[in-house]
């Protein structure tokens, strides 16, 4: 991947995740912060493969699915306390 | 040349990526903001996995591929929990023209019953 666009991309899903952060912290209800939270991780997925595959390190890989595992538990763990009060 | 193409790929789902994030930034509520989070942002992702497989070296491919595919399988179910939450929850819809066939969940119906369904 040639160098400019590499940190064209960098700066673009950093732009991003701090647009996500901003909506977690600024959402008027509670599903919309689950769900500004679920895009904050996949753009945080995006970013970890763009790292990875440019500087080819297979490392940050196994991070961005860890991460993707735990932000799919989480947002139903939310979603279902938020609605139900209670987790079971 | 598989370069170049990874660089226009990566263009181009960011652009995607961007466009489901001003989507969930615009739309006026939990139901259209879903189709941000679901659609836009989620197919980006899947189309810069897809197209990193060409670039990366053979121990990458498999993770990513995996990765690509837990997505895929995982985006759906939330998208829904979200919004059938969303539905017990009352929300309503705020959206112009929005159509709710069992009529309690428009902003000016009557005050809507407490749910008998459980999540």
């Amino acid at each position: 991947m040639h160098d400019v666009v590499f940190y064209i991309a960098l700066l673009w899903l950093v732009v991003l995740f701090c647009v996500c952060v901003v909506m977690v912290a600024k959402a008027k209800s509670g599903l919309v912060r689950v769900l500004s939270l679920d895009t904050l991780t996949l753009v945080l997925v995006a970013l970890l493969i763009v790292y990875s595959v440019t500087t080819e390190t297979s490392y940050y890989l196994d991070a961005a699915l860890v991460l993707a595992l735990i932000s799919f538990i989480g947002v139903i763990a939310a979603a279902r306390y938020h609605s139900e009060r209670r987790l079971f | 040349m598989d370069a170049i193409f990874y660089d226009v790929m990566v263009i181009v789902s960011l652009s995607v990526m961007t466009l489901g994030i001003v989507g969930i930034l615009r739309m006026p509520d939990i139901y259209t903001k879903l189709h941000g989070a679901s659609k836009s942002v989620f197919l980006g992702i899947v189309l810069l996995s897809m197209s990193a497989t060409v670039v990366a070296t053979e121990a990458m491919i498999y993770r990513i591929i995996l990765i690509a595919l837990l997505v895929v399988m995982t985006t759906p179910i939330s998208s829904h929990v979200i919004g059938a939450a969303a539905y017990r929850m009352q929300e309503r819809m705020e959206t112009p023209g929005a159509v709710d066939e069992t009529h309690t969940l428009l902003p000016d119906s009557e005050e809507p019953d407490e749910p008998t369904w459980r999540l």
